[in-house]
């Protein structure tokens, strides 16, 4: 008898996770935000969606239309030997880790293989890769296009920097066709408003 | 220990195998052009159709023209014309190895199955077996093979249900039916090397490529620290026969007799040229080490070029340990003694030194780079790594 109430509840407990797994939640203009728990914060000067999906531990997505049409992905104190997101199947198909011995130019490589290990993507090529001060550190920014498995082609745009060995890189991608145009002016206005803090995690 | 197993199964499979070698390699006659018979067949072709559209429109698509005429000249050198004209061939920029073939006479290539063979008589034993599944309407088999085994699962289960008896039969059913895919994988095996002995191709290709399948999946698990697979026997849920025992019984009913035939090695690698860097490119960024080091070895053979001397420098920089910095910058320096002209030969050299921390000659190696290709994407990066005081 009480094995069948545990099991009702169990039951019960299952239906409900998934209501609570997609409540996606509204990142009010104008206001200081945390990201995934770490030192970096930004202030966005307009309405997103965050996505209750993370991508990884130190990782979280922001949109404006949905993800496959805006994609703004913050990857934030990725520490040595972690890889960027997670790992969907670690036996076949393992992720490259990030080093805190990597140099600056090494980071548009790492997202690239990230991707192409990761995601299964056969097509990605880095457009521009230049110095940039991001959130008040020497950073690198990159630009690149690349082709996943919905045939859509993307462009993408990131900004990083390596911080007391911690990786913070945010990426913007979307279709190549109307939405990465339309929507980069609200990236770059995030990107412009970050701020990395001094203290450890 | 895997060595000694593989060797064991080996002697064991060669005896199981023994008896095929008087299996019929006979060609049958063509049928020539056919056409979809009743529903079941019909609706398969209708689907085949819908997935060409979409590959015609990919993005994956490799749509050089020579490297396509190529590959579909030695399809038709294996099966002979007649039966070529049915086929539609897709190169698709995928670095896995593989090929597939539908229904309606459409085959797709993966680049990935492009760079690991290396004689045109291998690709062609590749392209024979897939072509056999074709003319052996084996998907359609498989079908209503699936479609049978379902149906008696659904049956077994409301039978289960109602009489509350356990049965078996399930995975009798199941079973059943991924050993039916390997006897056709089997099929299609023997019928694709009896094209290759009907060609003028050398046969043992077919059965060479398997033994160095399973040469990268050791390397591949070796190189990520896991346990490799077994290959004495298939898993229950296979659907395909062990690399093994597929390199066993095609070795043993490939006829010793034409074994001195050409495999066009060289026409191979030179259809293959004006690719390879893209391909190894490819293949470098999986994070794979074991397997890729182990595909980069067996196409050097013992000749390491300049391409497969660098890709090894980027694997080896990938992997970024102090020990892969200074084992990657040497093979940069090796390619560069053998082809100066390439400039990320040098940004790959420049990059590895420093990050092991040899600053000044890292940055020599990085000038160098901008001065062949100052208007590289990552120009800029570079040039304030170069400016940057350490």
């Amino acid at each position: 008898m009480h094995i069948r109430t545990y099991m009702i509840t169990a039951v019960a407990l299952l239906l409900m996770a998934p209501a609570a797994a997609i409540a996606n939640s509204l990142i009010a203009a104008n206001a200081p935000v945390r990201i995934a728990n770490s030192t970096l914060s930004v202030t966005p000067s307009q309405d997103w969606n965050k996505l209750s999906a993370r991508p990884g531990r130190s990782a979280e997505t922001w949109t404006l239309d949905g993800d496959a049409l805006n994609n703004l992905t913050y990857y934030a104190g990725i520490q040595s030997d972690r890889p960027l997101f997670r790992e969907v199947d670690r036996r076949n198909r393992p992720l490259p880790r990030f080093s805190a011995t990597m140099l600056l130019a090494d980071i548009p490589t790492l997202l690239e293989n990230s991707y192409r290990a990761g995601r299964s993507v056969a097509v990605y090529a880095i457009e521009q890769v230049e110095p940039v001060q991001f959130a008040g550190q020497s950073g690198v920014h990159f630009r690149y296009s690349f082709t996943a498995g919905d045939e859509v082609r993307r462009r993408g745009e990131a900004y990083g920097a390596i911080v007391s060995g911690c990786l913070y890189l945010v990426t913007y991608e979307a279709p190549a066709i109307h939405y990465f145009d339309a929507s980069i002016e609200a990236f770059r206005q995030v990107i412009a408003s970050a701020a990395i803090g001094s203290g450890r995690r | 220990m895997n060595g000694r197993l593989s060797v064991t199964a080996v002697s064991l499979l060669l005896a199981v195998a023994a008896p095929a070698q008087t299996e019929n390699l006979a060609v049958p006659p063509y049928q020539g052009v056919y056409e979809p018979q009743g529903v079941d067949e019909r609706g398969l072709w209708m689907e085949a159709d819908e997935t060409e559209r979409s590959a015609r429109d990919s993005g994956l698509l490799i749509r050089d023209q020579t490297l396509n005429d190529y590959v579909r000249s030695v399809l038709c050198r294996t099966v002979g014309d007649d039966r070529c004209r049915n086929v539609r061939i897709y190169i698709l920029r995928i670095p896995s190895f593989n090929a597939t073939m539908f229904p309606n006479g459409m085959m797709t290539v993966w680049s990935g199955l492009l760079l690991r063979c290396r004689t045109e008589a291998e690709l062609a034993s590749v392209l024979g077996h897939e072509f056999a599944h074709f003319e052996r309407r084996h998907t359609v088999n498989r079908f209503r093979r699936t479609r049978t085994a379902t149906d008696i699962l659904a049956w077994s289960a409301l039978i289960g249900a109602v009489t509350a008896q356990p049965s078996n039969t399930d995975l009798l059913v199941i079973g059943g039916l991924f050993r039916f895919n390997r006897d056709q994988e089997r099929e299609a095996d023997v019928l694709g090397l009896a094209y290759l002995t009907r060609s003028t191709y050398r046969p043992q290709g077919a059965s060479e490529i398997w033994v160095r399948m399973m040469g990268e999946v050791d390397a591949s698990a070796l190189g990520r620290a896991q346990r490799s697979r077994r290959y004495d026997r298939a898993p229950f849920f296979a659907t395909h026969p062990t690399e093994l025992e597929r390199a066993t019984y095609l070795r043993s009913l490939a006829g010793p007799d034409i074994a001195g035939r050409a495999d066009n090695a060289e026409a191979y690698a030179a259809a293959m040229r004006p690719w390879t860097r893209i391909f190894l490119e490819d293949q470098v960024r999986l994070n794979d080490f074991g397997g890729t080091e182990f595909v980069l070895a067996q196409s050097a053979g013992n000749r390491w070029t300049a391409d497969l001397l660098f890709a090894r420098g980027e694997l080896y920089r990938m992997r970024g340990n102090p020990r892969d910095l200074v084992n990657a910058a040497d093979f940069y320096r090796q390619s560069i003694t053998q082809d100066d002209g390439r400039p990320e030969a040098f940004r790959g050299l420049g990059l590895a030194l420093m990050r092991a921390r040899s600053t000044e000659e890292g940055k020599a190696a990085l000038r160098r780079y901008l001065e062949l290709k100052p208007d590289a994407p990552d120009a800029p990066m570079i040039r304030a790594l170069v400016d940057q005081a350490f």
